[in-house]
């Protein structure tokens, strides 16, 4: 009995060291200004610094960003005392790594990139992985890019309860809908006009003919793997007037919430509420029965853009900027007289929303240690040209040239599918330094401006969604979700449409509901604030 | 003995033997069936493979695959070595404590030793589970991205240190005695006398040990993910099986597409490869191994 | 000094005595070597197995990351009311356990019955060969073991349908045929443990007193006889043994084999794959949900808790020997 005192007593002793070791363990530590401003006005930067950056991409193996940087760091060091560094994010696992690398609290993040319609941005904000940035900082550390955004009058997208967290990419044209590339030359000889494709149906008859006459090649050789949702979505947006709001999204699905533009303040979910979802399912079945996947797409991951480049995909999907960046002059490389083509969702009825002003941001990681000095670097990473072109572009000559009529071009037998720099400076690309790409698709102005013509300004903005009360509701769809979806989006039911009508029960128990009438309030207030919205 | 030996070969103990010899090796067929099925992918023909499907043989006798491996070994040559570090010291430093803590668990005269027990022994009976633990790990202790959330969290288990607990238990107690009257002290007792018969249980921890170091993938997929150079080689090979791009890193410098690579040749030259040294180990500690679970299993 | 063995007896009852006048600190501080020696695995436990319990609070919270883990708003049950009303949690614990009882049960009849035919079979070299062979798997990475059977059962290129086709058979889509899984994970999982496992029993057999089977074979007994009545009872406390540690662990899965099997997406293989372990992996890494996965690793160490504090009662009231604590 002795002995089990005892022991009961070093246990509870170990447990009482144990709660101080907890709780000391729980005190982060800022560090402190290195960056002064003296007195004269001008900033200490007397201690040297790096700075880290996170962006997305897969991390570069071909040795080029070592050398850019070893070209651009001696001067981000005389300018500022300071070096720069990144940490990647690679694709293939970038919506778990992503959010738990912020979550972590890594101290020795700086720069970090972000997005609020893609990358989490204010779920991340409101989370406090990233640090509220006050005007004077901003005005006193990175005054050229204080000036620009001002200029256009942004800041104000950037706010959640009044404090400002991004740095948004807003002086850069990009359109980043989503949507199918595909073979012209192929559409043309499966007797589609023009080899246009222009509404959903015809990527049947795309995919059937390829399916019927190269036998070589998967019609489209997705990896469902990772793109659970497949194109479920895209059928949504371009049968019915569905638009997404940001940073709602349930688990992975980030498309779930949303309003019809015809009735743009009433929040819903396609999923629960339209019946093209059931038209989609269907789609997808019947694409599923043709083959246009390969039997275990579920299981598959594999990189469906390189084999379009190799022909053994017909399609790929991704967003416009990637058509005319690098879809076109790689298939044109690749596969000469291909004819790449993109059929965007929301064409056939010209459902699209202009580009979101922060669909790329810079965020100051919450736990950086030096805050300052790493606003400092990016005011010139983004204004400075001599930076801004060895980060974006690389070592002239080596990585790039400026063609004579002032274009950026590429040295001789450079590839880009294996030679490419990148850096993905997605947070602060800027079009006053931008040069214009050689190699983009000839049609890209022409592309653009089109969409300009019919595009819609994206209405939410600044409607930021509470949602912490809603957190486990969401997450009870998204388990719901995460069951089903899949299984729609690559046509694995039998019946489809009773798949549907269940899951919409099972969503309907985990408390679909509330959450609406939640994210309603919010909207309800946005209104109240911000007017009548009308999208058009 | 011999001459009733014979008489009792009768008909069913001879049906016995027979279906013993066919069962055993049928099973020792199926579990040796994999291994050949991917080393005969790794030397067979990519083109080939994708078109006709894996076989017992190689598909067009090649060499490509495991040159790719090896033309631009930077990459498996990394993961080798963080494997190899971790696997080394895991084993030692793991083993060590474990022999230790082991040692004086069981000690009669020792007042602690069942409150300690069951402070080690609760943890397998109530844990605080994934996300807690990934929580505590990342955000309080700052691990993430670190090696040493792996290489820490593998160092023991409640088990082992039972299992080791239950060896010393059958060293007599009269050793330590016996250190005792010579004046030693109780860690000295333990490093000069108690260590060196402990060998077999050492064999056989250090091989559970080294077992968990060298197939680690999971906890390198929590904390590790994409953000250290070298991953630990089975999370390396997890990584290039399930994620096309992660091959093509895997020969980093070879300024190739996906494509031009022969993906599944090349994920299974890459697996034996990783696979290969463990596999080359165990004959070695057999011996030790199977006396030291037994000892184990059966006294619990 | 005293001396030797006799003395043992008298060194513990004498510490007991004294013990009760002595202060704990001088307790502490007479056994401080040894508490030194066992101080590494204490703060390892402590660090890495108590530290994270107090965050168990996370299934009763809304999670998020800013307000942590005692700062985010309190939710009472929620989180486990949608898993039960959706019967998420049912069918969860359902597959862990039947797979667990499978494996338990099923898995330790075949190992008896392949460690009793090494014992049948005579010659040395097949003894041997036969073993190392069949313990091979068990040194295999779980990742390779989902890699070989994607590798035999894929429906493009699996080595199975295309022998299936050469054939003129019908390949199957064994990626989406829930009902097949089963049988595939508890293969997998036999091909794996079968070879460790039955040499444990092996052993076992070997440590059978052989005069207790030479007096058999004098009697006459058959080898079916001698197996029936000699090596079976003999490993009835070895089987206890591992059952009983196996049941401690009844709603914990074999994680790394089901997920590198069956994989994070493909959701037509979760209603009888999906365990307790996979579930909570997969919504804490792909859906971020830190709550949700708490809630069901929550519910996992209590019902576990509870089971083994259970078995551990239902044994020691038929046979005492047998408990675990």
């Amino acid at each position: 009995m002795r002995k089990r005192t005892l022991g009961k007593r070093a246990v509870a002793l170990t447990m009482a060291s144990l709660m101080v070791a907890g709780l000391a363990g729980c005190g982060g530590d800022k560090g402190g200004s290195d960056s002064k401003v003296k007195e004269d006005g001008s900033i200490d930067t007397s201690k040297h610094e790096v700075i880290n950056m996170l962006v997305l991409g897969n991390k570069p193996t071909n040795g080029r960003l070592e050398a850019m940087l070893d070209k651009l760091n001696p001067i981000l060091t005389e300018k500022v005392n300071a070096e720069l560094e990144f940490t990647y994010i690679e694709w293939t696992d970038w919506q778990t790594q992503y959010n738990l690398k912020l979550l972590s609290g890594d101290t020795s993040l700086d720069l970090i990139c972000t997005a609020t319609d893609w990358l989490y941005g204010w779920e991340n904000a409101k989370k406090g992985a990233f640090m509220p940035l006050s005007e004077d900082m901003l005005k006193t550390y990175a005054p050229k890019t204080w000036a620009q955004v001002s200029e256009d009058d942004d800041w104000d997208i950037c706010k959640y309860e009044d404090e400002i967290y991004f740095i948004p990419e807003d002086n850069y044209v990009q359109y980043t809908n989503q949507g199918m590339f595909y073979r012209g030359d192929w559409a043309k000889e499966a007797g589609i006009p023009d080899g246009t494709i222009s509404k959903f149906e015809d990527l049947t008859t795309y995919f059937k003919w390829i399916k019927e006459n190269k036998p070589d090649c998967i019609p489209w050789d997705v990896p469902g793997k990772n793109l659970t949702g497949g194109v479920l979505g895209g059928y949504i947006a371009s049968k019915t007037p569905y638009c997404v709001i940001n940073g709602v999204g349930v688990g992975n699905f980030t498309d779930f919430w949303g309003v019809m533009t015809d009735d743009p303040t009433t929040v819903m979910s396609p999923y629960m509420e339209d019946d093209s979802i059931y038209e989609a399912a269907e789609l997808m079945k019947e694409w599923n029965d043709m083959g246009v996947w390969r039997e275990d797409v579920l299981n598959f991951d594999g990189d469906s853009r390189e084999e379009m480049y190799a022909g053994t995909s017909g399609a790929d999907q991704h967003h416009a900027q990637t058509y005319y960046s690098t879809i076109v002059p790689n298939m044109n490389a690749k596969q000469p007289g291909s004819d790449p083509k993109f059929y965007y969702w929301g064409m056939e009825n010209q459902n699209v929303s202009k580009p979101l002003k922060l669909h790329g941001a810079c965020a100051i990681s919450a736990n950086s240690q030096h805050p300052e000095r790493a606003l400092m670097v990016y005011d010139l990473l983004r204004n400075d040209e001599e930076c801004y072109r060895l980060l974006n572009y690389g070592i002239e000559g080596e990585d790039y040239v400026v063609t004579d009529d002032g274009k950026l071009g590429h040295p001789d037998g450079w590839d880009q599918s294996t030679m490419a720099l990148g850096s993905n400076f997605w947070m602060g690309r800027n079009d006053d330094l931008e040069l214009q790409d050689s190699t983009w698709w000839d049609g890209t102005a022409d592309f653009i401006e089109n969409m300009n013509s019919f595009a819609y300004d994206y209405p939410f903005e600044n409607l930021i969604i509470d949602t912490t009360s809603i957190e486990s509701k969401q997450a009870a769809l998204a388990n719901v979700l995460s069951e089903y979806i899949p299984q729609l989006a690559y046509g694995k039911y039998d019946d489809p449409a009773a798949a549907i009508d269940e899951m919409r029960e099972k969503l309907k128990a985990a408390g679909y509901e509330d959450v609406k009438a939640s994210i309603q309030k919010d909207m309800d207030a946005f209104v109240k604030t911000n007017g009548e919205v009308t999208i058009k | 003995m011999k001459k009733s030996n014979k008489i009792k070969l009768d008909k069913s103990t001879m049906v016995l033997k027979i279906i013993s010899y066919v069962v055993i090796t049928l099973w020792a067929i199926i579990c040796i069936l994999p291994f050949i099925l991917i080393i005969s992918a790794s030397f067979s023909t990519e083109s080939v493979i994708s078109k006709e499907g894996f076989g017992l043989l190689p598909k067009g006798f090649t060499l490509t695959a495991y040159s790719w491996v090896f033309r631009y070994p930077k990459q498996i040559l990394g993961s080798y070595v963080v494997t190899i570090l971790m696997t080394v010291f895991g084993t030692l430093i793991g083993l060590f404590i474990i022999a230790m803590t082991g040692y004086a668990l069981q000690r009669k005269d020792f007042p602690f030793r069942n409150g300690l027990s069951f402070f080690i022994y609760f943890t397998t009976l109530f844990s605080a589970g994934m996300a807690p633990t990934y929580i505590w790990v990342s955000r309080y202790l700052h691990l993430q991205g670190s090696y040493m959330a792996v290489f820490l969290q593998l160092l023991m288990t409640p088990w082992l240190i039972i299992l080791m607990k239950n060896f010393a238990k059958s060293v007599p107690y009269e050793i330590t005695e016996s250190g005792k009257i010579d004046g030693a002290g109780d860690f000295r007792i333990f490093i000069s006398l108690i260590f060196p018969m402990l060998k077999p249980a050492l064999a056989t921890v250090g091989l559970f040990l080294a077992l968990g170091y060298w197939n680690e993938w999971y906890q390198s997929s929590l904390y590790l993910g994409s953000s250290v150079d070298y991953k630990p080689l089975q999370y390396y090979l997890y990584s290039i099986i399930n994620q096309a791009n992660a091959l093509k890193n895997s020969v980093a410098g070879a300024n190739v597409t996906i494509t031009a690579l022969p993906s599944n040749t090349l994920k299974m030259a890459t697996a034996v490869v990783a696979t290969g040294p463990i596999v080359f180990l165990y004959p070695f500690v057999q011996k030790y191994f199977i006396s030291g679970i037994t000892v184990g299993a059966v006294k619990g | 000094m005293k001396k030797k063995q006799s003395q043992e007896m008298k060194v513990a009852m004498t510490a007991g005595k004294t013990g009760r006048k002595k202060s704990f600190g001088k307790t502490l501080y007479n056994n401080r070597v040894l508490l030194l020696m066992c101080l590494p695995a204490v703060v390892f436990f402590i660090v890495f197995c108590y530290c994270p319990l107090p965050g168990v609070w996370i299934a009763f919270t809304n999670y998020n990351f800013r307000d942590g883990i005692f700062g985010s708003p309190f939710a009472g049950l929620d989180n486990f009311k949608f898993l039960i009303d959706s019967g998420q949690l049912w069918l969860l614990t359902r597959n862990t356990i039947l797979y667990n009882l499978a494996f338990i049960l099923l898995g330790n009849v075949f190992q008896i019955a392949i460690a009793v035919m090494l014992n049948e079979v005579r010659r040395k070299w097949f003894k041997k060969v036969s073993q190392t062979v069949m313990f091979l798997p068990y040194f295999i990475s779980v990742v390779l073991i989902g890699a070989i059977a994607f590798n035999i059962l894929n429906y493009d290129t699996g080595a199975l349908n295309t022998l299936l086709r050469e054939t003129g058979g019908d390949p199957i889509k064994i990626y989406s045929m829930a009902g097949v899984w089963p049988f595939v994970i508890f293969f997998c999982q036999m091909w794996q443990q079968t070879g460790y496992g039955s040499v444990v029993y092996f052993a076992a057999i070997c440590g059978i007193d052989s005069s207790m089977i030479e007096a058999a074979e004098v009697d006459g007994a058959t080898s079916w006889q001698r197996i029936r009545y000699i090596i079976l009872p003999s490993l009835k406390g070895t089987f206890i043994i591992l059952l009983l540690f196996a049941l401690g662990g009844i709603m914990r899965g074999n994680f790394g084999l089901f997920w590198n099997l069956v994989g994070g997406a493909n959701s037509q293989l979760f209603p009888t794959t999906d365990i307790i372990e996979t579930f909570v992996y997969r919504t804490m890494t792909t859906q971020n949900n830190f709550a949700t996965s708490s809630a069901v690793g929550l519910y996992q160490s209590v019902f576990g808790f509870a089971l083994v504090m259970f078995s551990n009662w239902l044994v020691k009231r038929i046979d005492p020997d047998y408990a675990l604590f």
